[in-house]
């Protein structure tokens, strides 16, 4: 049964992470959202499967649900748990490897968080500038050593519980079972596994809160209405062990994921510089708020939760009112 | 609708409206369905479950954010009007995946040690109490090298995820893993397994006598259905030895020391040859294979069985020519009628086997266990099968005669208990070779000559010409 079920977050770790953790929630979920992108991109570059890169994306979410997001850089902890995750697979990579695709990847060369271009690039260097990325051996040294403090700190914080089970192939044994006759399966399974992938961004960390036969359902669901599939005409999802309750909130998390994305992108982080989110950069922002945050997880200013609830009130009125 | 939507309450707004329109669907659907004779009245109880959810959801509007519980009340009551006389079979029975939780390790502190009990290959083990409950375990500490720049090891890692994983009476469960008081820097790393009395290999060590034939197959018995498990679960273990098989006073048998094991698919992937120790060592791996399956264990297997029968390791070959030579001698030379792709191992191209085939290539197992019964002999020649495809599964194994016939397998509680060897601490005398080593070459058995391997025996002892090669 390990294959189907995954460890899932408390009520109280979904709690203390909304209500008493010292960063505004929308900072919370824009580094949770970029950090997740990255790890997504350096999987890319280090040529890793997906359901590889799709295993540390849930580490890195369990852990940061344990531990503080301000105690280490964020790309690093990223790095860390792709180490982690390739390690015990069969597509080691070496911390050289991850090394210089971080470097990469936060280098202006990267477009990662950049802007694409809005003139034709110039001639010359700029765009890809290697020099840019270059990491000296002692930059490497300092980041391997890094990389390996981290790689024991997130299996602490995780009892040493790597077990990851994805909805990937339930989904696709899902969609065989459910044989949509009037769509290609190759179209509805690709949006279907587009749907899986997109939700591993999402700051809602769907993957922490349902088991992966819900996701898989929620996302066949979400391609099947997408591509015109016409689906059975029953509580279909009962027979893989979803309620209806659930399957509405997943699909409604799965769909937000792009919008809020963008909304993250160009609102919260615009403004920031650009590239991806730093430590510094979130502390600048915080600065910039006058908001003073500790490190540790109870340290610094602690937020009344009535005054929480009312700042996040007014967010949502003004939500509204620009809205209408 | 969804799209701009981000937080909570925004999803929560989303959430509801669809799930009204939802339920629209689902009514409408059930209108569609519903007998004849029931059509107006489902109707009508679906326009009063419609007109009462709509209520429902302006009495939320009213009182501020819906909670998404309240929602949910209401929904058995709305299905059961609008299913009618079917109501009952309409309340779904979903099964529920539990997975547990995730949160940080404790410290090793809970537990007090007692005493050490062995070093290992890959890590010290010692006996500890939990004090909080009094339960006694063995605590195994990774060996970690702070000097290896890889990090932790992978073997421990593997370990512990594999275990983890594993939850059945014969394989020693992983109670949870804990860590030094220093939590600024993770250095020392517990496992912390139930505790076993003994292993077999000191048992075998030390008795006069040998285990009686029923002993022997609940012994068996007890190793086949945890290897089964282990092979039903995707899971090599690829160490099977005595040395890392646990016998409890109770006669339960437990597999342990899963360093060398991993998760494998089908087709199995590429895998290193440099696993098994030596005189468990499948030919196969021996031969260069770098595809093996479940069947290497199945070997290890068929060898702990004659080591059950004899008290001694069934091949102590000094290295990998020399214990090819005792396979072959117990077994029989390979031939492409008992072994059909064997010349296309890496290693077998240079083999020089006997050319008078019939003599040679017949095992002498029933030579060698006088004592065992047919259906026994044919079991441990199953298992020591050269062809990897001929040996059972573990699954076969456990559905053989031998463990149908007379004398039948031992209670496990009228299992004869061992004596304690000063407190159980200090027990394992490590006397077979470890399990290779990560990182270590793979020997290239080069062109040996086998075609004196009958006639005289300190010929080949010389004769192993291999050279090393990176792998």
């Amino acid at each position: 049964m390990s294959h189907m079920a995954n460890p899932l977050a408390t009520p109280d770790q979904l709690f203390q992470r909304r209500s008493f953790g010292a960063l505004p929630t929308e900072l919370q979920d824009t580094i949770f959202f970029a950090t997740q992108c990255l790890t997504q991109a350096a999987g890319i570059l280090l040529e890793l499967p997906q359901s590889l890169t799709a295993q540390a994306n849930v580490l890195l979410a369990r852990y940061w649900l344990v531990e503080p997001m301000l105690a280490h850089e964020f790309s690093d902890v990223s790095a860390a748990v792709l180490y982690l995750t390739t390690k015990c697979s069969g597509h080691p990579r070496s911390p050289r490897d991850l090394s210089n695709v971080y470097a990469y990847l936060l280098s202006p060369s990267s477009s990662l968080f950049r802007p694409p271009p809005t003139s034709p690039p110039p001639p010359g260097p700029i765009h890809n500038n290697p020099s840019a990325y270059y990491v000296s051996e002692s930059a490497y040294h300092a980041f391997h050593t890094r990389l390996l403090a981290l790689e024991a700190r997130v299996l602490y914080a995780l009892s040493f519980d790597t077990h990851v089970s994805l909805p990937h192939p339930l989904a696709v044994t899902y969609l065989q079972a459910l044989d949509f006759l009037n769509v290609r399966q190759e179209i509805i399974g690709r949006r279907t596994v587009q749907y899986l992938n997109t939700a591993l961004l999402s700051p809602q960390m769907l993957y922490l809160t349902s088991q992966p036969n819900a996701l898989a359902v929620a996302a066949i669901y979400n391609a099947a209405r997408d591509v015109g599939a016409k689906m059975p005409e029953c509580e279909w999802w009962e027979v893989f062990d979803v309620d209806r309750e659930e399957l509405g909130f997943l699909v409604v998390g799965m769909r937000s994921v792009e919008g809020s994305g963008r909304k993250m992108r160009e609102e919260v982080m615009k403004g920031w510089g650009s590239g991806m989110l730093t430590r510094r950069d979130v502390e600048e922002e915080l600065g910039r708020r006058g908001i003073s945050v500790g490190v540790g997880n109870g340290g610094g200013a602690h937020y009344d939760a009535e005054e929480e609830a009312a700042r996040r009130m007014d967010e949502k009125m003004a939500e509204m009112e620009a809205a209408s | 609708m969804a799209s701009k939507a981000k937080s909570r309450w925004a999803d929560d707004e989303a959430d509801a409206a669809l799930e009204a329109q939802l339920k629209k669907e689902k009514e409408e659907k059930k209108r569609l369905k519903a007998e004849k004779a029931r059509k107006l009245e489902a109707e009508r109880q679906a326009r009063e479950a419609a007109a009462a959810a709509a209520a429902h959801e302006e009495g939320d509007g009213a009182h501020g954010p819906p909670a998404k519980r309240r929602k949910v009340s209401t929904e058995p009551d709305t299905r059961q009007s609008a299913g009618g006389a079917d109501a009952s079979v309409n309340i779904p029975r979903l099964l529920r995946f539990e997975g547990g939780a995730f949160g940080r390790c404790r410290s090793v502190e809970n537990y007090d040690k007692l005493n050490d009990i062995e070093e290992g290959a890959y890590g010290w083990v010692s006996r500890a109490k939990e004090m909080a409950t009094g339960r006694v375990v063995a605590l195994k500490r990774l060996k970690i090298d702070p000097k290896d720049r890889g990090g932790l090891p992978v073997t421990g890692l593997r370990e512990i995820q594999i275990l983890k994983d594993c939850d059945h009476r014969n394989v020693v469960k992983l109670r949870e893993v804990v860590v030094g008081d220093d939590t600024s820097k993770i250095e020392n790393i517990f496992l912390v397994l139930e505790f076993v009395e003994h292993d077999l290999k000191s048992i075998l060590e030390d008795m006069p006598e040998p285990f009686l034939a029923s002993e022997v197959k609940t012994l068996l018995q007890q190793l086949s259905s945890g290897v089964a498990y282990l092979h039903d679960n995707w899971i090599l273990h690829r160490d099977l030895k005595t040395s890392n098989l646990l016998l409890n006073n109770r006669g339960q048998l437990k597999i342990a020391d899963f360093g060398m094991a991993r998760y494998v698919g089908d087709p199995p992937p590429k895998l290193t040859q440099l696993v098994v120790t030596l005189w468990y060592r499948a030919p196969e791996l021996l031969l260069g294979a770098t595809r093996y399956n479940a069947a290497i264990d199945m070997w290890s297997v068929g060898c702990i069985f004659g080591e059950l029968l004899t008290r001694e390791p069934l091949l102590q070959g000094r290295n990998e020519v020399d214990e090819l030579t005792k396979i072959f001698e117990l077994c029989g030379i390979p031939t492409e009628e008992t072994w059909p792709s064997f010349r296309r191992l890496p290693n077998a191209r240079g083999l020089r086997l006997p050319s008078n085939k019939t003599a040679m290539t017949g095992s002498v197992i029933r030579a060698k266990f006088p004592l065992l019964t047919s259906a026994g002999v044919a079991l441990l020649n199953g298992l020591l099968s050269l062809d990897p495809d001929k040996r059972p599964t573990a699954k076969e194994m456990l559905a053989h005669e031998y463990f149908r016939q007379d004398p039948k397998p031992k209670q496990e509680v009228m299992f004869p208990t061992f004596p304690s060897k000063a407190g159980q601490e200090r027990r394992r005398r490590r006397e077979t070779p470890n399990a290779p080593a990560r990182g270590q070459q793979a020997v290239e058995i080069g062109a040996v000559d086998f075609s004196g391997i009958f006639a005289g025996r300190e010929r080949e002892e010389r004769g192993g010409g291999f050279s090393l090669r990176m792998v």
